[in-house]
């Protein structure tokens, strides 16, 4: 009570500060409404937003004051519970990778993420359509997606037209399109690491991270969603169309995408980019590659993605200029000068003009993958929701560790959700099956 | 080799021509000798074990991160290599890794100061001075030597967020720089290795207790100074996990901290981190490892030699 | 077992002798022991008070605080899991690391050449690969792919990573590791400690026409068996505070492999992930209590430290 309280306070004070705000995204310059001075804003970010970092402090240079720190990621959750603990030392603004850290800081107990509703600019807001649904909780938004990390399915044009395969539309059809893959030595991608997770469960729907309020989630071992995706996958296992090693095993790497084996894999949309090109990854040629829309499961109304990563930005509740960071957040998340050179795709939509050039006249796609990407931005599902806890953790630890031991899928799904069932109690949920 | 006599000098035996076996040298010697090759393929064997991994280590930053996985392992790649990768890391951030790394020298520099210096005083006072509370002291000692420091750094962490120290320098050196087993080693030294009349004779003398420390005892123990540095210096230069406990920021990181925001912030082991652009692979990595091994791994092999004295023995023995 | 040759002077006779100067003596020494003294409350007692305090205090979970967090922790899903890793890690990994260094310094010390001395610089080399730089070495010396063990790892059938970075090998891998980053140092320690046998003891028994192995197990084992004990209490301490290697192959290379793998992971997860400090200094301070008790023992139960005038009688 006395803590939410505490609370209360700072957020408040956020709240009334913001109204004087004038738009934002135009550089974040003008920070009205807060503490007097020239603002001061820390930025904490991965090695990669570097960059974009450094653009944001040299476009607001003499306006706003901008340290920039590159972290070690993994280490963002145990920091901000530590600044919670001293009660200083938050940064301002914060790029986190993992998708699921601004739901530990929206929950009140920790209370380190500033709702954004009333302080970034309602163009802004609208611009991301329903890309930026994953921040809200409870009607407040708690970050700035960055990027998307949509599943799009990824296929190899010259080994389909060899073997006269056509692309898929539906979950049905992969799964006889893979079957003809048996004896060739073709595979139809991995259900290892994150893959069966946030390529097939999630996308079916399957209740995993279903969170129905900020106290309760629902995860349901064994329902139709869960066991449709096993059902149809097993078989393409068991027929060894389908493999079972981490898609990043250096042993998967030589005998399949480095041979020019895989013919499709379901992945998300950065795999391009960084698994598919460099040569110390898939390592796959010029002129193969491209990616299709996902193939839809039956009884749904459009085919959907999951996300395999996609980061966010994040501002403080406790910062000192509150409406600066906001701003900052804005400015990072969607601003074409830092989207044009960002590495993944964009989140918010008007900034996919400036990425897409790279992308689009890039001959190393067999085809321009843009439209496949753009169509599947629109449709990531919403069976899975941010969680206070570790859920990729789970995801590689007990789902991928237990497939690729060679478990029946089922099994390792119905122990993941277990699983999940722990954490989430663990740290605060009720569970619910229904 | 084996050539055995009963009556074999001392002086032989620490030379290394000490026989394994005596009494009827003709019959044992055959065995003798396969036993020995034996014992030499176990030695040898162990060594290789021991040593690859390093060799390895070394290596590595020679190839790009495509001949890392294509090349044979201990293929050599190119001189250029090492170039290349220390220039993508010095790339990153501005060159930070030269941070790092300078932060990690004056770390441990003060470290080692600290540490043997108070150990020392600490020791010679135990092993000399009627303190109260003696024993108890010495057994409390004791027990924060058998302690992991690993156990402490939570309770740590607690105190250094209280006072206020979090992210300073200072949380790490200070912390570190509690030796209670270079006391323990100075105490043993102080006890057994110089003959108390010594003491005495400098208190008849005239010196007082400082006197007869700067005098008889300090240029006396330039061997446990030299101990009680290696063991300090060992375990700052690689702790790890106090000072990723205890910073935060880029600029105050000592190195082992630094290598492993670089290896979770890039796909060089894992993969699956994904998206990015950063020239920070394999080789940039396994270059940054060589860094914080390389002086470790200098220190040891200069020492091996006075190492054998053996801390234990050496020390608990006259 | 009788008092080994050694010059000790009883504390008593040390100090009736210099009564006369005996303040001087106290004051002196405790000068020279303040900054020690300084070091040890700091960052020795006070920190374990602090623990102690906070393990009892008011968390989320248990709002009133008190041995409910000790409960809190106990009763935690993980807690059991992490308790059987710890367990059978320093089960195996304890014995492991006494054989092994008993058997590698006692045949370094049979071959007695100019060679030891490279031996030996060889076997401390691994020791200098700790901490965040061993997990970079050890993921590509396991990897078939990368490894230069391959043809050996190809040969027993192991020719994907997947194969190695497993959840059931996660137990080796960690003893590996930890082996190889401890071996070398006590391997040099016991050397020395055979070393200093006398030599006319095992003169004695070549004239009584014992081997080199009956030497070996007969004579100096029985003289070093004091400190292969110390060597394994230390090692068990240290291995039940296990945490640098499967904290970090589960945030950088596995994501989550070995996650809340052990009981030292898990306090890191209440304070830092949960923010429950309360839990995470109550499972601290129960791994710190069997870390001191062992001290206890070695102090009070062995005769290790007893030249040392501690414990002596």
């Amino acid at each position: 009570m006395k803590k939410r309280f505490a609370l209360a306070l700072p957020v408040a004070a956020a709240l009334i500060l913001g109204l004087g705000a004038c738009s934002p995204g135009n550089g974040g310059g003008s920070a009205g409404g807060d503490a007097a001075g020239k603002p001061e804003i820390l930025v904490w970010v991965d090695a990669t937003r570097e960059p974009a970092a450094k653009t944001y402090k040299a476009a607001v240079e003499g306006k706003v004051d901008v340290k920039i720190e590159v972290i070690d990621p993994t280490t963002l959750i145990s920091k901000i519970q530590l600044f919670n603990t001293t009660k200083k030392g938050w940064p301002d603004v914060v790029f986190s990778g993992a998708p699921n850290d601004f739901a530990t800081w929206a929950d009140p107990a920790n209370g380190y993420a500033a709702p954004l509703n009333e302080t970034v600019s309602k163009e802004v807001q609208d611009g991301y359509g329903t890309a930026n649904d994953w921040c809200k909780i409870d009607g407040k938004i708690y970050c700035l997606k960055n990027d998307l990390a949509q599943n799009v399915l990824w296929y190899d044009t010259k080994t389909f037209k060899e073997l006269g395969l056509t692309v898929p539309k539906t979950m049905e059809e992969f799964a006889s399109t893979a079957m003809k893959l048996k004896g060739t030595g073709y595979i139809a991608g991995t259900v290892a690491n994150n893959a069966l997770f946030n390529g097939f469960l999630w996308p079916a729907g399957c209740s995993m991270a279903d969170v129905v309020d900020s106290g309760t989630i629902r995860i349901a071992p064994g329902s139709k969603e869960c066991t449709e995706v096993t059902d149809l996958l097993q078989p393409l296992v068991d027929a060894g169309v389908m493999e079972t090693q981490d898609p990043f095993d250096a042993g998967f790497l030589k005998k399949y995408p480095q041979a020019g084996k895989v013919a499709m894999t379901v992945g998300p949309s950065w795999f391009g980019e960084f698994v598919f090109k460099p040569a110390d990854s898939w390592g796959i040629p010029e002129g193969r590659m491209t990616a299709a829309e996902m193939p839809k499961w039956a009884g749904q109304d459009k085919a959907y993605s999951g996300e395999w990563g996609g980061g966010v930005w994040v501002a403080s509740s406790h910062a000192k200029f509150p409406q600066a960071a906001a701003d900052a957040v804005s400015f990072l998340a969607t601003d074409d000068s830092i989207q044009k050179d960002a590495v993944t795709y964009p989140a918010y939509g008007p900034a996919l003009k400036v990425w897409k050039e790279k992308i689009s006249a890039d001959k190393y796609y067999a085809a321009d993958p843009i439209p496949a990407m753009a169509a599947q931005a629109e449709r990531i599902s919403p069976a899975v929701k941010p969680v206070r806890f570790n859920a990729d953790g789970a995801v590689t630890s007990v789902l991928s560790t237990q497939v690729i031991g060679g478990a029946k899928l089922a099994t390792a799904v119905t122990d993941f959700q277990k699983n999940m069932a722990q954490l989430a109690e663990a740290s605060g949920y009720k569970v619910v099956a229904k | 080799m084996t050539t055995s006599t009963p009556t074999t000098e001392l002086s032989d035996v620490r030379a290394g021509l000490a026989p394994v076996t005596a009494r009827a040298p003709k019959k044992i010697r055959l065995g003798a000798l396969s036993g020995r090759t034996v014992v030499w393929i176990f030695l040898i064997g162990f060594a290789l074990l021991s040593v690859i991994p390093m060799i390895w280590l070394i290596l590595a930053p020679s190839k790009t991160s495509v001949e890392i996985t294509t090349l044979h392992p201990f293929a050599f790649g190119s001189f250029q290599g090492y170039a290349n990768a220390w220039n993508n890391l010095m790339a990153f951030q501005d060159g930070q890794v030269l941070q790092w790394l300078w932060n990690s020298v004056w770390y441990t520099a003060l470290i080692v100061l600290i540490s043997c210096v108070t150990a020392i005083l600490a020791g010679y006072a135990l092993a000399t001075a009627p303190l109260p509370f003696r024993r108890g002291l010495l057994i409390i000692t004791l027990i924060a030597m058998i302690v992991p420091p690993v156990a402490l750094v939570l309770p740590l962490f607690l105190e250094i967020t209280a006072i206020g120290l979090y992210d300073s320098p200072w949380a790490i050196i200070l912390t570190s720089s509690f030796y209670p087993f270079g006391v323990f080693l100075a105490y043993i030294y102080f006890t057994s290795s110089i003959p108390k009349d010594l003491y005495e004779a400098a208190r008849i003398d005239g010196c007082g207790e400082f006197g007869t420390f700067i005098r008889i005892a300090l240029p006396l123990s330039k061997g446990l100074m030299g101990m009680l540095a290696f063991f300090s210096f060992t375990a700052a230069w690689v702790n790890f996990f106090l000072p990723y406990v205890f910073v935060s920021s880029g600029e105050v990181m000592p190195l082992p901290v630094g290598l492993g925001v670089l290896f979770s912030s890039t796909p060089a082991l894992n993969p699956a981190v994904g998206a990015t652009i950063l020239p920070i692979r394999q080789p940039e990595i396994a270059l940054v490892g060589l860094l914080v091994a390389i002086p470790i791994l200098l220190v040891f092999i200069a020492s091996a030699k006075f190492l054998t004295r053996g801390v234990l023995a050496g020390a608990v023995k006259s | 077992m009788p008092s080994r040759p050694g010059i000790f002077l009883l504390e008593g006779t040390y100090l009736m002798a210099r009564s006369r100067v005996k303040w001087q003596g106290t004051l002196a020494g405790s000068i020279m022991f303040a900054p020690y003294l300084i070091l040890l409350v700091a960052f020795g007692i006070v920190p374990v008070v602090m623990a102690f305090a906070t393990s009892l205090g008011s968390s989320r979970a248990n709002p009133a605080g008190g041995l409910a967090n000790y409960l809190t922790v106990v009763t935690d899903f993980r807690f059991m899991p992490a308790l059987i890793n710890v367990t059978v890690f320093v089960l195996i990994y304890v014995p492991l690391m006494v054989v092994v260094v008993a058997i590698m310094s006692l045949l370094l010390d049979a071959i007695r050449t100019k060679w030891t001395v490279s031996l030996r610089a060889a076997y401390i080399v691994p020791a200098s690969i700790s901490g965040a730089v061993s997990i970079m070495v050890w993921y590509f010396m396991l990897e078939p792919t990368y490894s230069p063990y391959r043809d050996l790892l190809h040969a027993v059938g192991i020719t994907q990573g997947s194969q190695i970075w497993a959840k059931p090998n996660l137990m080796v891998i960690f003893v590996l590791m930890a082996f190889a980053t401890g071996a070398g140092n006590w391997i040099i320690v016991q050397y020395g400690s055979l070393q200093s046998i006398p030599d006319d003891i095992l003169e004695a028994a070549r004239i009584d026409g014992a081997n080199g192995l009956q030497i070996a197990l007969r004579i100096k084992l029985p003289l070093i068996q004091k400190y292969l004990v110390y060597m394994g209490i230390l090692t068990f301490a240290a291995g039940l505070q296990v945490f640098v290697e499967p904290y970090l192959i589960s945030s950088s290379v596995y994501t989550g492999l070995a996650k809340d793998w052990s009981l030292n992971q898990l306090s890191y997860a209440f304070a830092f992930e949960s923010g429950d400090l309360a839990a995470a200094s109550a499972l601290s301070l129960m791994l710190l209590l069997v870390c001191v008790v062992f001290a206890l023992v070695v102090i009070f139960k062995t005769d290790f430290f007893e030249e040392s005038g501690v414990t002596k009688k």
